[in-house]
C-alpha cells in the first residue's frame, strides 16, 4: 500500500508552488523540511547568509529591518499562503532584512543551496523559480510604494 | 538597426555578460528618444511597453496622485536604466516618470524583447535576471525612503548589484 506523503502533498498545493511541472515537486521534497517557530521567534537575520527559501503554511511573518537612533522598523507582514524570501536567489546572497514570526507559524524551509544547484542544471526550472521569485519582488516593491505614499499624509 | 545604438548596448553595464546574438536582439528593438525638461515619460498605471538606457539628463520616479502628494522614489541620470514594469503582470507602470532636464535615452520596445524572450527562453532568463535586480534597486530605493534613512539612491551610474553593497 503506498503511503501519501504528505509533505509532497504540501509543497505541492502551496500557492506559491502550486502549476509547477509535477517531476519537481519530488526534487522539492527531497530539499524541504516542515519547521515552526514560536511567537516572536526570529526566522532569519538581516546580514546574514541566505540559505534557506521558505513559503508559509499558517501564521503571520513580520519583515523588519534596523533603523539607527529609531530601532526596529517592521517594513511588511506576509502569512500564509506567500513566499517568504528572494535574497538566496540574487548574488551576494545574503538577507536583506530579517523575518520574525508574530505568531506561532510553520513554513516549509527549502535549502536554497540545492535550488540554486538545480537551477544551474535545468533551465525550464530556472527559469520558472526566478519568474515566481520575481513576483515576490514585484509584490514587496508595490507595497514599498504604497506604505511610502501613505506615510506622507 | 543603428549602429551606434548597438554600440551604446554592448558596452553597457547593464547587459554586460550577454551573448552577442542576444545583444544583437536587444539592438534590433532599441531607437534614441529624447525628452524636454518637465516632461512627462510615462505615468503610474499607464501601459508599460518600454526599457530605457538613460544617456543623457536626469529624471525622477514619482508616486502618488494627485501632483501634491507626489513622492520622489528615485532619481536617474546617465548610465542608468528604467523600466520594469513591462515584464511582469499587470504590465501598466509602477510609478511616474518626469525629466528634470532633458533626457536623450536609447528606448527599447517591450513587446519585441517579449517576443524574443518567448522564442529563446535563454535570453528571456538572461533579461529577467537584470530586470529583477533592478526591481530589488527600486525596492531597496522606496524602503530606504520610508525608513527615512540617510540615502542616495543614485550613487553612481548604472545599476548593477555592485553599486548596492
Amino acid at each position: 500500500m503506498q503511503t501519501i506523503d504528505s509533505l509532497e502533498g504540501v509543497i505541492e498545493t502551496h500557492p506559491f508552488l502550486f502549476g509547477l511541472d509535477p517531476k519537481y515537486y519530488h526534487f522539492l521534497r527531497g530539499c524541504a523540511t516542515m519547521r515552526r517557530f514560536a511567537a516572536q521567534e526570529q526566522i532569519f537575520q538581516e546580514g546574514e547568509p541566505a540559505d534557506s527559501f521558505y513559503v508559509i503554511l499558517s501564521g503571520d511573518v513580520a519583515l523588519e529591518t534596523v533603523v539607527p537612533t529609531a530601532g526596529t522598523a517592521t517594513i511588511q507582514t506576509i502569512g500564509s499562503g506567500q513566499a517568504l524570501g528572494w535574497s538566496w536567489l540574487f548574488p551576494p546572497y545574503q538577507w536583506h532584512f530579517t523575518a520574525r514570526a508574530i505568531e506561532p507559524t510553520e513554513v516549509v524551509a527549502f535549502e536554497a543551496a540545492a535550488l540554486r544547484d538545480k537551477a544551474e542544471e535545468d533551465r525550464d526550472f530556472r527559469n520558472e523559480i526566478l519568474t515566481r521569485v520575481s513576483k515576490v519582488l514585484v509584490n514587496r516593491l508595490e507595497h514599498a510604494k504604497r506604505q511610502l505614499i501613505d506615510s506622507i499624509a | 538597426m543603428n549602429g551606434l545604438t548597438g554600440e551604446v548596448i554592448a558596452v553597457h553595464p547593464f547587459f554586460s555578460g550577454l551573448r552577442l546574438k542576444h545583444l544583437r536582439i536587444l539592438a534590433e528593438c532599441a531607437k534614441k528618444a529624447t525628452f524636454g525638461p518637465e516632461e512627462t515619460l510615462f505615468r503610474e498605471g499607464e501601459p508599460a511597453n518600454q526599457f530605457y538606457l538613460i544617456q543623457k539628463g536626469r529624471l525622477v520616479l514619482t508616486a502618488g496622485e494627485p501632483a501634491q502628494s507626489w513622492k520622489i522614489i528615485d532619481t536617474l541620470g546617465p548610465g542608468d536604466v528604467m523600466g520594469w514594469s513591462w515584464m511582469f503582470p499587470p504590465f501598466r507602470w509602477h510609478f511616474t516618470a518626469r525629466t528634470v532636464e532633458p533626457v536623450v535615452a536609447i528606448e527599447l520596445n517591450a513587446g519585441h524583447l517579449l517576443e524574443a524572450a518567448e522564442t529563446d527562453h535563454d535570453f528571456g532568463y538572461e533579461l529577467m535576471k537584470r530586470v529583477a535586480q533592478l526591481v530589488i534597486h527600486r525596492l531597496q530605493a522606496a524602503r530606504k525612503q520610508f525608513l527615512g534613512k540617510e540615502c542616495a539612491p543614485h550613487d553612481a551610474p548604472g545599476l548593477l548589484p555592485g553599486n548596492l553593497a
